[in-house]
């Protein structure tokens, strides 16, 4: 009997480290551009899970309601772009890092004060009666996580192999100098994988929502394990996010079974501190050589 | 001399004196208290400002050690019953402790990686706060009793004069540590880490010392804090108090102890403001035409780009809306902080200080302090005996990166007292052979004997420290100090003062006498003119001789320099001829990287070139010029230079 529990703590972990390695992939998707993350992010995950909540409530069907909560994501990330980091970009300077943790406020209270500081259910089609398993309960909203995650990405890594655009952004990744030499405005490549970053926000935020509820508060601690699992992977290599999120997300589910749920957010935190001191590029990350 | 004693230390003394005497005139409970939390926020902020500041690095950790300070206090007063100082040393102390070990991982880590390692740090301690509830009660509340002093006890006034006499003294700790060699040493470290090392300062120690400081002082705040509150709980020391003492240091003034004072005076009355609607919509509105004025000053002159002009009166015009519109500004508590840092960060980035002491500085006409005497370049420089034989030496080195083999097997002798040039076409291995002496690299294998034993391997710092000095291609200045500083900072005799002593504010003397050697060193290149300009604001064909001048203030042995001629004009050129011959003449060996085979021909004794990372040949200056193997390398055919063909490299000296 405790061992099933313990699978079913894994099972869920492991779905749940599938939306921080979601988020993680959205930080990614900046670094590779611009060198830059936003340290904002979980907002934007909130603000999304927020406005596609009142869409519901207009009494939008779903599946609108979910393009309209990515379009609104992507209208967010443009935001941070604009107002936050290019002007720091152009200086050179990492100006950025205190520019997107204050817009990430600015949301957080401006949120609270339209939505409200309480936790709010997300409705949603798919049920959230569970299945067995072998023995393990799986939900169908913890399947359509699954899914989302993957479906995305997926559709994202398609974008940047098959579209002359996702070429761009692949050759402003590599080079940046280079690819503006060749006629591709960095400038508007960074906006667009900052847009692409939003949108990936705004699904975490709707795949999530049916589990954790929304409120405020609900990405606070998801943005810190997904920094986590960005930092662990390595910012710059691609899939290693998925490994990295599963396994974080098992890690602390078992935490918080063990040694108690107030501890759950200690091995991520653990985590990203040993990778940044023992290997900062990342497990999956190449090293970095020194030019002078 | 004496106008600057009046209005900078007076100004200082005028402050000290009002904030003792505020309690004597005003009875107030209220007043004391946010006075007791000016002086304790002005300690911890001068923490959060050298590594935000001088160090430049977005620190998020400040709060939890401002907790981590008033738990270990708080816990040493209830559980063991520590007397106050004993408990503020045991605060402090077990800030540094945990400052030093923050400082491992976060020591090689650069900008956003620093703040996640920070930032994670923070939410750990919060965590562990919450959760150790044997230690700290967790969410319920930790009861500190004000312990006494020396067996008194302190009243309210008490107590705050004690705050008071702390923020003072670490003002004045602070002050000497940052206008000495360390203050310098930590500016460096943040233009240019690399630069840091190769000059002998070390980047790794002083980035561990300065955030340990910092971290410290975090601590001592929390102490004090805890005595001051008398009621701990985890809550308090979290992401928005973070926010809030960031607001402090950039609104104040980075790198700047009144900056700091300013700073703390904002947040301490922050949350007043936010309880009297009339008095923010006052603030706000004031707020908002300064952002307006300067907004479209800055347009119209054209210095500042339309975004950095609109973003402040967007954000300031925020602020004011929503004083009209809502009754409760408390709520909105977080969106304000965020629009006023917004508008600041974004529209005055130098601060309030830092764009007061600009204006300031014009209106009273303050002097800098008159520089010392210039030594005598024969005193700074002492003449080296050379006897010919060989000082540097590399056998068979070998770097490869991936499959890529940038040096391959080269084995080359510089003798002692020579100039050696090493050439090549472009991607012939030139900069690897110099980073992997200079200790940039390791090498792959193959040893270097330098003095005729063999040289630490991959690190520039013990390169550096064992003699060998060098220049880089792509300039590593210090590019926010003065140029004095620039070679100051490189002076070897200057760090001898240890860390207690720099705090009491002595060594004054060695500093003036680095000083004066300083300027010796810039006569000799011809910056002496300039000692006071910011080294950013220099020529290029300057920055280059800067960089010399900076390798020479270590008195090496081998001097390095780096294709030194690079984009300079003739006449810059003609000038740096002048300046190695008289450096060689001081009996300092040198490698000379370049492409203009005219600065080799008349400059080197003895030539070395290299292609596809080998030796291909190696002789004096004018046999080189003939040797077939070099005139291919360069122009892609043997011996028939009339003949046109094709060129293969973008490298093509001027064969004179």
């Amino acid at each position: 009997m405790d061992q099933i529990m313990v699978f079913q703590m894994m099972v869920s972990g492991a779905f749940m480290g599938l939306v921080y390695a979601l988020v993680a992939y959205g930080f990614q998707l900046t670094y590779a551009t611009g060198k830059s993350i936003n340290f904002g992010q979980g907002e934007l995950v909130m603000v999304s899970a927020f406005i596609c909540l009142s869409l519901t409530n207009l009494g939008l069907p779903y599946g609108i309601m979910v393009l309209l909560g990515l379009l609104c994501g992507a209208l967010l990330g443009l935001f941070v772009e604009r107002s936050a980091v290019r002007l720091a970009l152009e200086q050179k300077s990492e100006g950025w890092i205190l520019l997107t943790i204050i817009l990430g406020l600015l949301f957080f209270s401006v949120s609270e004060n339209i939505w409200g500081r309480d936790d709010r259910p997300f409705p949603t089609p798919i049920s959230s009666d569970a299945f067995q398993v072998f023995g393990i309960s799986v939900t169908p909203v913890e399947i359509s996580v699954a899914i989302g995650v993957f479906f995305i990405m997926g559709l994202i890594e398609l974008f940047k192999r098959q579209t002359l655009l996702g070429k761009a952004f692949e050759a402003v990744s590599t080079d940046r100098d280079a690819a503006e030499l060749m006629g591709i405005s960095a400038n508007r490549t960074v906006m667009l994988s900052y847009a692409i970053s939003g949108v990936v926000a705004a699904m975490a935020g709707v795949l999530i929502s049916p589990i954790t509820t929304v409120g405020p508060t609900m990405a606070s601690a998801l943005v810190l394990k997904a920094f986590s699992v960005a930092v662990v992977a390595g910012l710059d290599s691609g899939f290693g996010v998925v490994a990295v999120g599963i396994f974080l997300g098992i890690l602390e589910s078992l935490t918080s079974y063990y040694i108690g749920s107030g501890w759950r957010e200690v091995p991520g935190l653990t985590l990203l501190i040993l990778a940044l001191a023992l290997r900062p590029t990342g497990i999956f990350g190449k090293a970095v050589i020194r030019k002078v | 001399m004496l106008k600057r004693l009046v209005f900078v230390l007076g100004a200082e003394l005028l402050v000290a004196v009002l904030l003792a005497v505020v309690p004597m005139a005003v009875d107030n409970s209220f007043m004391l208290g946010l006075l007791t939390l000016l002086a304790i926020y002005g300690i911890l902020l001068i923490g959060l400002d050298i590594t935000v500041g001088y160090l430049g690095q977005v620190n998020l950790a400040q709060a939890a050690f401002l907790g981590i300070g008033a738990y270990t206090a708080g816990i040493v007063v209830s559980r063991f019953g520590f007397t106050l100082i004993p408990a503020l040393f045991a605060a402090t102390a077990v800030g540094c402790l945990f400052g030093r070990l923050l400082a491992f991982p976060a020591l090689r880590l650069e900008g956003p990686q620093f703040a996640l390692s920070t930032l994670s740090f923070m939410a750990l301690t919060t965590t562990v706060l919450n959760e150790l509830e044997f230690l700290t009660k967790g969410a319920e509340g930790l009861q500190v009793p004000r312990p006494p002093i020396f067996g008194f006890m302190l009243e309210t006034k008490g107590f705050y004069w004690l705050c008071l006499i702390f923020f003072i003294l670490v003002w004045i700790a602070m002050k000497n540590l940052l206008t000495s060699q360390w203050g310098r040493a930590f500016e460096a470290l943040r233009d240019s880490p690399i630069a840091t090392d190769a000059m002998g300062i070390g980047a790794h120690r002083h980035k561990a010392i300065a955030f340990t400081i910092g971290s410290g002082l975090g601590s001592l705040a929390g102490g004090l804090y805890a005595f001051s509150m008398q009621f701990l709980q985890p809550q308090v020391f979290v992401y928005e108090l973070m926010v809030i003492l960031l607001l402090g240091v950039v609104l104040g003034g980075r790198k700047s102890l009144w900056g700091v004072f300013v700073g703390s005076t904002i947040i301490v009355l922050l949350p007043n403001l936010l309880s009297n609607l009339l008095l923010f919509e006052i603030f706000s509105g004031i707020g908002f035409l300064f952002a307006l004025v300067a907004g479209i000053r800055g347009m119209v002159s054209r210095t500042t780009k339309p975004f950095q002009a609109a973003a402040p009166i967007i954000a300031m015009g925020l602020l004011v809306t929503l004083g009209l519109f809502t009754s409760n500004i408390e709520d909105w508590r977080k969106a304000i902080f965020a629009l006023m840092l917004f508008a600041v960060m974004v529209g005055l980035p130098e601060g309030l200080m830092g764009f007061a002491s600009r204006y300031l500085a014009k209106l009273f006409r303050i002097d800098p302090l008159p520089f010392p005497e210039q030594a005598e370049i024969s005193d700074v420089l002492i003449r080296q005996e050379t006897d010919g034989r060989p000082l540097l030496v590399l056998q068979d080195l070998k770097k490869y990166f991936g499959g890529v083999k940038a040096i391959d097997g080269i084995t080359i002798s510089v003798n002692s007292g020579e100039i050696h040039g090493l050439i090549g076409p472009n991607g012939s291995g030139k900069s690897t052979v110099v980073n992997v002496i200079s200790g940039l690299y390791a090498p792959t294998s193959g040893e270097i004997l330098f003095h005729g034993k063999i040289l630490v391997k991959g690190s520039l710092l013990k390169v550096a420290q064992l003699g060998i000095s060098r220049t880089f291609q792509n300039l590593q200045i210090f590019s926010e100090l003065p140029v004095i500083d620039n070679v100051m900072v490189a002076m070897k005799s200057i760090y001898q003062t240890s860390l207690p002593f720099v705090l009491l504010g002595l060594g004054q003397k060695s500093i003036r006498r680095a000083q004066s050697e300083s300027l010796a060193i810039l006569d000799m290149v011809g910056l002496r003119d300039e000692a006071r300009t910011i080294a950013k604001d220099l020529p290029y064909g300057a920055q280059r001789l800067l960089e010399i001048a900076r390798a020479l203030a270590r008195r090496p042995d081998l001097l390095i320099l780096d294709e030194p001629a690079a984009g300079l004009s003739q006449p810059d050129v003609k000038k740096l001829l002048k300046i190695i011959r008289k450096i060689n003449e001081l009996g300092i060996t040198i490698i000379l990287i370049e492409h203009h085979m005219e600065v080799v021909s008349e400059m080197c004794h003895i030539v070395t070139v290299l292609d596809y990372g080998k030796v291909i040949a190696q002789g004096k200056p004018d046999e080189i010029k003939r040797n077939p193997a070099v005139i291919e390398a360069y122009l892609g055919f043997a011996s028939e230079p009339e003949k046109k063909g094709t060129i293969s490299r973008d490298a093509i000296p001027e064969l004179s």
